[in-house]
């Protein structure tokens, strides 16, 4: 039986997450819903599971790299190259604190931002189930089912306040 | 808990007394449809005066900044009025006035997001963008004062065909790793929160203006893991950017305080450049926010409320400026040596006294004067006017920093005034750029986050305690 994906438009978030409660007691699966919205909503809101995030852990990654390359600028490269100039010190730790403090906040930073690329799959350029009414407002709940069970589905949401039920293609944005 | 925002409630006809709420943006929410198309107007529908202003503006950095720069490469540096004893001069005022400006971005958006305070959810964007903007403008001028600028790559720490390894404890090392290190921060703070708005404006664009919200906005749905992923990096930016911000115009400071120079050697230099970069960014974004008000006609989303609470913000840090600049100053003049004590006579009575009063004026006299009336900081014009003294005097703290204070040394017989020659239509060029790059971005992206000002909206309520109705945030997160 080929599954479809379904779109339920809802202007409000609470019957859209009424809803959400709803279908998961008719038996729907979390797996097979997704809500998409113009702004963002935490998961305790909707009542949805919590999405999983490897950010915070790509972020503080980063900051070690960023660390350990500063430890290698800092420490290790003067002493590969030794140059004494003027009887100072060959690793001065106050300068070394400062390189080391703006290698580690960059390192940090740049994984963070690498890291939203890389769990939201960012760019993804393919053809997505997406309509522009989202950014207008709308919350989407956007769920797979098969034909046969899609006017269950559907009679259900329209019950519960959805503005619209229907079939979504994927289109490109 | 309504989406698409709706109205307040009817607390005016059962509740006389207080305060009318919807002359705040917060509670005054329109649909988010309309909110988009806002900001695409303002985006889209430009004025022939726009055009002209910019064609003007480009003239000017084609002039000032082009052919000035092409002229200086071609002559030398001996276009440039620096000489000895003040081998810094005006390019090294403009960069610490564009690194300064470039603060206020960081400021209201991070410290004001970790606060969570409500109203700078219309304006971060504007402020962030003048962190890109003047950064470049700041990039420049170190080129400028470099003179040799196909040389620049020698100040990327690399080794050399002499075998030299550079040395990562160098203050030159400190500036190339602080300015990096803030410039691709801020360039990723701006771009974060822009997605969706990215998305928004793919959504409602055609022809090329779509080929390029699509690139842009890379295939953003708002799905729950996007939103997700989008808040806590933007989190991590605002704690993390923060200390980032400091460090910059810290390290810049340093340039000067590590100098056992008269004037300069000084141990609160790091906290009082910090200070002076907020007065003069904060005023840059005062000036900003009027132009985008009036001339992008963003009446609704830029409100009195907001110049009101940036009037605030700004006597404040006034305040804080003359604090810093007093004790800077106390502490030299009363325990400061011989040469010390004649740079300060120097500064006040010397050809270029009227600068160092001008400058008291303008960031302490004016604001003083000005800001603790609501009415002054509700007016944006006068607001703008403030803004620009301010910006005047900050311009001109940095100059008597910077020449003036390298005029009077401990060897009276290399003391000259320093009169800047080509620095001049360079730094206009400078400003010019400035200008039209915010002109022309203001084309490109939305200036107001508009799904932060619909999520300010939405958790923002009326709530009745005893015969009126008080304003009440709810937390979301």
């Amino acid at each position: 039986m080929s599954e479809k994906t379904f779109l339920a438009l809802f202007s409000d978030v609470n019957p859209a997450a009424e809803a959400i409660a709803q279908l998961r007691e008719m038996g729907m699966k979390d797996e097979q819903m997704q809500v998409i919205s113009g702004i963002p909503f935490t998961a305790p809101i909707l009542g949805r599971p919590h999405p999983r995030t490897n950010v915070p852990r790509m972020a503080m990654g980063g900051a070690l790299v960023g660390f350990l390359l500063a430890m290698f600028f800092t420490i290790g490269t003067p002493n590969l190259y030794p140059v004494y100039v003027g009887g100072q010190p060959l690793i001065p730790v106050p300068p070394s604190v400062i390189a080391t403090f703006e290698l580690t906040m960059l390192g940090m930073l740049l994984a963070t931002f690498l890291g939203v690329f890389l769990d939201s799959r960012f760019p993804s350029y393919r053809p997505m189930e997406y309509v522009p009414a989202i950014s207008d407002g709308k919350i989407g709940v956007l769920f797979r089912c098969t034909e046969e069970e899609s006017s269950r589905w559907m009679d259900a949401l329209q019950k519960l306040g959805a503005e619209s039920v229907s079939p979504v293609e994927a289109v490109q944005l | 808990m309504a989406v698409a925002a709706k109205p307040l409630p009817h607390a005016h006809t059962h509740a006389t007394e207080g305060p009318d709420h919807r002359e705040s943006l917060m509670f005054d929410p329109r649909p988010r449809g309309l909110m988009n198309a806002w900001a695409m107007e303002a985006m889209h529908e430009t004025s022939w005066k726009f055009w002209a202003v910019a064609a003007f503006l480009a003239l000017i950095v084609l002039v000032f900044l082009v052919g000035a720069w092409a002229w200086m490469i071609m002559e030398g540096l001996g276009l440039a009025g620096v000489n000895r004893p003040a081998f810094w001069g005006v390019f090294l005022v403009n960069t610490v006035f564009w690194i300064g400006i470039s603060h206020a971005g960081t400021f209201i958006s991070a410290i004001l997001r970790v606060l969570k305070v409500e109203f700078r959810r219309p304006f971060t964007r504007a402020a962030e963008l003048m962190t890109a903007f003047g950064l470049i403008q700041a990039g420049f001028s170190i080129l400028m004062h470099m003179g040799r600028v196909w040389l620049s790559y020698w100040l990327l720490p690399y080794p050399n065909q002499r075998q030299l390894w550079p040395n990562f404890h160098s203050p030159l090392t400190w500036d190339f790793l602080a300015i990096t290190t803030y410039l691709l921060s801020s360039l990723m703070y701006l771009y974060l929160p822009l997605i969706p708005d990215l998305a928004m404006a793919r959504d409602r664009s055609s022809g090329w203006r779509k080929r390029l919200y699509r690139i842009l906005a890379l295939g953003f749905r708002g799905t729950e893991e996007e939103w997700e992923h989008l808040r806590k990096a933007m989190t991590i930016f605002a704690f993390a950017i923060i200390p980032v911000m400091f460090s910059v115009h810290t390290i810049v400071s340093w340039d000067f305080a590590m100098a056992t120079r008269p004037g300069w050697s000084s141990t609160i230099f790091g906290p009082y450049f910090v200070i002076g970069a907020l007065h003069s960014g904060m005023a840059a974004v005062v000036v900003v926010l009027f132009f985008v008000r009036r001339m992008k006609h963003m009446t609704y989303f830029v409100r009195p409320e907001h110049f009101d609470a940036l009037g605030k913000l700004m006597l404040v840090i006034s305040m804080a400026w003359a604090y810093f600049f007093f004790n800077d100053y106390i502490v030299q003049w009363y325990g400061g040596d011989k040469w010390t004590r004649m740079l300060l006579e120097y500064h006040e009575n010397g050809p270029l006294g009227w600068m160092w009063m001008l400058m008291l004026i303008c960031n302490v006299a004016v604001p003083w004067l000005l800001l603790w009336n609501r009415r002054v900081r509700r007016t944006p014009w006068l607001m703008a006017i403030i803004g620009i003294l301010i910006n005047v005097g900050m311009w001109l703290e940095r100059y008597v920093i910077v020449p003036i204070s390298l005029t009077i040394n401990r060897m009276p017989f290399t003391w000259r005034q320093y009169v800047p020659g080509i620095e001049i239509p360079l730094g206009i060029g400078t400003l010019a750029l400035f200008i039209l790059l915010y002109m022309l971005a203001s084309r490109l992206i939305p200036l107001v986050p508009i799904w932060e000002v619909q999520e300010g909206q939405m958790v923002h309520s009326l709530e009745r305690v005893g015969k009126t109705y008080v304003p009440v945030v709810k937390e979301l997160e």
